[in-house]
Parts: C-alpha cells; structure tokens; sequence
C-alpha cells in the first residue's frame, strides 16, 4: 500500500532523507520511529504529496505521490504535526468542512460526525472554537478529520503525543479497529510503550537512513532497548544543584 | 518591590511589540485615500479610524500574562496590588487620558468629550479584562452558504469581521443609513463617493487575503483534495458578502463591481506575498503601487457602473474570474 523506491530528500547541503526504502502492507499499522530531527515528518510530507522528493519515488494507493498530489490527498487522510485547524471554525465545523470537501454525503457527513464526537468525547465541545480548544480537544478533532472520510491510507504524525490516557486508548482501539478493516496506518510516535502494542511492523530511522525495518514480533529485545541501541542512547547527567541543600 | 518591576518591564517589552495597531495604518489603502484624496476635509473619517483604533489599544495589559500563569508565580497580596494599579500606565493611552484631563482642567478640551473619550477607553479596558461567556460570540455567528466551501466561507467571513477595516466600513455605512434615514436627501453622487470610502476601507483585506488562516490553516489547505481556485473562491465570496451588506445603503451595483476589480488586483499580493496579519488590526497591504492600482481602479469601475448601468458589471466579473484561474494555479505553486 505504501512503497518507497530510495526516497531522498535535500535540503541545500543537508540531507534529510537519505535513500529510504519501505514497503508497508494493507491494512498494516507501522510505526516510523526516530529522534526529533532524524526525518520522520519529511518521510510523512513526502508519502503525501506535500512535498516533492529529490530523488526516488514514493507510492502510496498505487499513486505516484509526486505526480498525483490531488487524487492522493482524496483516498489518504492525515493527522499533521501542527494539527491544521482553523482558529475561525468549530470543532463539529471542522468535521462538517471535511464531508463537504471530501464529497462525502451531507446525511453522512452528519452521522459520521455525530459518532466520531462521541467517539473520541468531543460531544460537549462541539461548538467549541479551535482556538479556544485545549491541546487535546484539537488534536482529536484533527484525528477525527482524519477518520471522516474513510481513507485508505492514515498518516498519523505523533498521535499519541499530548493527549490524556483514556484518549490514547480510544485512539489505539479505533486505529485497531481501521487497520482490521483494511485500512493502512502509517504513524510517527515518541511513546514507545504505545507503539509497542500497536504496531505491526517497526521501522526506525536516524540521521536520514534507515537503521531498522522488521515485523513487531522480530524485535530482538524490547522495542525501548532497540531503540536506545539503534537509534539514540540516553545520557543523563547530574544537576547537582538540585535538592533540599539548594543556594 | 523587585518582583513586581521585572513583571511590569517584561510587560511593557510585550506590550511595545504589539503596539501594531498604528503600525498596521501605514500599509492601509484607507489611510492612504484620506491622507492623499480627502487630506483636511478627511477629518470625519480620520475620527472615525481614530475610534476604531482606540478599541484594540484600550486593552487591559495585564492581560498579556496567561492567567495560570499569574497565579503560579509567588507574588504577596501587595504585590499583586502594585501589579493591578501599575501595569495600567504602560498603555499610552492611559498616559494619553491624564493628559487630556490636566488640559481640561485648562478648558482646552471640554468636560464632556474627555469623558467621552475616557469612557470609551474604560469600557474596552473592562470588557477586555473581564472574561465574557462565549468569547466574541456576536462576531461568530453567521450565515450558512451554499455548496461545499460552506464552512471555509463561513471560516473567511469570521476573519474579515475580526479587522478594524470592517469596523471601519461599518461605521462609515451605518453613519450614511442613518443620515438616509434621519436625515434629508442626499445626492446621489454623495451614495457614490461613500461606496468608493466603504469598499476602499476593506479594500487593504483583499491584498492579505490568507494573512490570518496562520499555519496551521496553510497547513490544512495544503491537505485539502481541492483546487487552488476553489480556496481563493471561498475568500473572494465572503469578502464579496460583507461587500453587499455593507454597500446595500449607499449603491450596491457600484460597490459590487468595485469589490471584484479590488479582488482582482488583490489576489497578486495576497498569493504571492502573503503577509501574516493581526486581529482587531488594520489589514496591512503590500507595495504602494498595488495599492493605488487596486485604489483607482475601485474608484472608476464604481463610477462607470454609476454613471452607465449595471451591465458595467461585465468587464469587472470578467477581470476577477481571470484572476482568479490565474492565481489559483499560483496558489498550489505558493502553497507547494
């Protein structure tokens, strides 16, 4: 469903991406993992057609990412890191925009609204402004936007990041529920421990390069550990101004 | 002491760098039709802008320091006392009023306009620092539209009723059906000259057209399956709607026709050179040049349809659909 062919992307001298090759499954969930950074976003902008690699190709849908942006973005949806809301519009108008952009039906539209509000507890914000929305109001109303339509594909650039756990786990059972639909789901995610149980297939990246691409179950040790030894070690360091004996 | 002096010099460096209100005058196609056009029979309107900027200037300066944020920092009773009469001085305006008073108390400026002028800085102050139950909700209310750019219509129309070249064009519209009303009758080349200041005033929006989506609605667009030109048509339509409400009074063809060839000129800066703008701000354009262009050709377009008829509309929905195919295609170049 998701197919890159040496993905590279340049930056004047610096390259962010760096002769990247993936293949994700339908109906997959895959985790793309890295420090801040590493790349990950830019993969994520690539894969849907925001921005133009500098070399390889990126499929998505069986569509050229760069030569169909506008036939991608109909069968894709997507959670943007900045969210993409409009501080002028409401929650439930953000989801009613969506219907009408995406030609889906307006009783649709409306009822698909009504069930993702209630979905993911956003009922009694729905007249509320984006921005007058708390962080995780807005990023659920994001995800919802991202569900409306029914897309084959989901990007979902750092879902998990900012949003209470009773909303984290709404989240993991929809994202489950879609990808047992067939429907393929493509996240960047800091919080390991939520990766871990959802993801299908791993993939880690740093500095540009892929350093790790394996089914979930192939990990040789937990993911946290891969990760520290693959992609980034923790080094902490003392503040020995901090205590009780503090000038 | 010294807590509540580095509160009040952090506030006073906040509240210099939004000191936009004036700033946001400069690049004002309004500002230059009264200073060029109108120069001392401008008076009326240069009170009316005067008012209109005193609104946003009138804010309450603490008001800058996230409430959660205030209570978090360990200040005494006192000191949140010295903050509350203090912080006040930082806005000139307050300066400006004390002013005002001692040359009263000289008879140069009567007991009534001060007061006038103080209340309505008062006013302001308070509603502003007083949190209102839903917000500006007035101002979000309005009308559906038909086909499916609906809300981001709706979305644009809540933008322009957030610049003070609305509340400008406002004024100068009511205060003309009020005196249609109320008053005797009035020529009707005075209607005409009214409809070029009305569409003049919001004619600076249409240069910023995508100045206060920020980036996370320029993000948004960019995710949106639709065409360039349909994102420029959901702007031109709102623009053009309050246009028509407000040129209903004074000559609605007129103003109609003045507001496509100001939108057609303004797409170029609007595209090309987007510049972020402020809300309860003057819109702030782009090159001088543009601006007279857009300035001229609203004025003779209005004219034209009022000497001649309404079939002048033609040329000007002509021009407008011309550039709106041709900066539509430049709007997913602009937006990548």
């Amino acid at each position: 469903m998701i197919s890159c062919r040496n993905l590279t992307r340049r930056f004047g001298e610096f390259t962010a991406v760096d002769g990247l090759n993936l293949e994700v499954a339908t109906g997959a969930i895959c985790a793309f993992l890295g420090p801040n950074g590493a790349g990950k976003s830019t993969t994520v902008k690539m894969m849907t057609g925001l921005l133009a690699p500098s070399s390889g190709a990126v499929t998505v849908c069986g569509l050229n990412a760069a030569a169909n942006p506008l036939e991608l973005k109909r069968r894709i949806g997507v959670l943007p890191e900045d969210l993409g809301l409009f501080d002028d519009l409401t929650v439930e108008e953000h989801l009613l925009l969506t219907g009408d952009i995406y030609g889906v039906p307006r009783q649709q539209t409306r009822a698909r609204t009504a069930q993702l509000l209630h979905a993911l507890s956003l009922e009694h914000g729905r007249r509320t402004f984006a921005a007058a929305c708390s962080h995780g109001m807005r990023k659920k109303t994001a995800f919802a936007m991202a569900l409306l339509p029914n897309p084959q594909v989901l990007f979902l650039d750092e879902p998990f990041e900012a949003i209470d756990p009773v909303t984290a786990k709404i989240m993991r059972d929809l994202l489950q529920s879609v990808a047992r639909h067939g429907v393929t789901v493509f996240l960047t995610s800091h919080i390991l421990s939520m990766v871990e149980r959802i993801a299908h297939q791993i993939v880690m990246i740093r500095k540009g390069a892929k350093v790790w691409d394996s089914a979930a179950g192939d990990l040789p040790q937990s993911l946290e550990d891969h990760y520290f030894d693959l992609v980034e070690t923790p080094v902490v360091e003392e503040l020995e101004w901090l205590g009780p004996s503090r000038s | 002491m010294a807590r509540p002096f580095a509160i009040l010099r952090a506030l006073a460096l906040a509240y210099r760098r939004d000191w936009t209100a004036v700033q946001s005058l400069a690049g004002n196609n309004f500002f230059l039709i009264t200073a060029f056009l109108l120069r001392q029979a401008g008076t009326f309107v240069y009170l009316i802008m005067g008012l209109v900027v005193l609104f946003p200037l009138s804010t309450d300066p603490l008001r800058k320091i996230p409430p959660s944020r205030l209570a978090l920092w360990p200040l005494e009773r006192r000191e949140r006392w010295i903050l509350r009469l203090a912080s006040p001085w930082i806005n000139p305006l307050t300066w400006g009023l004390a002013a005002l008073a001692v040359w009263g108390a000289g008879r140069i400026v009567t007991v009534g306009m001060w007061a006038a002028v103080a209340g309505l800085f008062a006013a302001v102050f308070l509603l502003t620092a007083v949190p209102l139950p839903g917000g500006a909700g007035m101002w979000r209310r309005v009308p559906q539209f038909p086909g499916p750019l609906n809300q981001l219509v709706r979305k644009n129309l809540r933008e322009i009723l957030s610049t003070l070249d609305f509340c400008t064009a406002l004024i100068l519209s009511l205060a003309v059906l009020a005196y249609r009303v109320f008053g005797p009758a009035l020529p009707p080349e005075a209607l005409l000259a009214m409809t070029v200041l009305v569409v003049g005033a919001m004619s600076s929006y249409a240069q910023c057209l995508f100045g206060l989506d920020g980036e996370g609605g320029l993000s948004r667009y960019r995710l949106l399956p639709v065409r360039g030109w349909h994102l420029l048509l959901a702007k031109d339509a709102a623009f053009l709607a309050v246009v028509i409400a407000l040129t209903l009074p004074l000559a609605v063809f007129p103003g109609i026709g003045a507001a496509l060839v100001t939108l057609a000129v303004g797409h170029a800066p609007a595209v090309e050179h987007p510049r972020p703008q402020t809300r309860w701000r003057f819109s702030s354009g782009g090159a001088l040049g543009n601006a007279a262009i857009q300035v001229i050709a609203l004025a003779m377009t209005a004219s034209a349809i009022f000497s001649t008829s309404a079939w002048f509309l033609a040329p000007a929905v002509a021009a407008w659909a011309l550039s709106l195919g041709w900066y539509g295609r430049e709007v997913e170049r602009v937006l990548g």
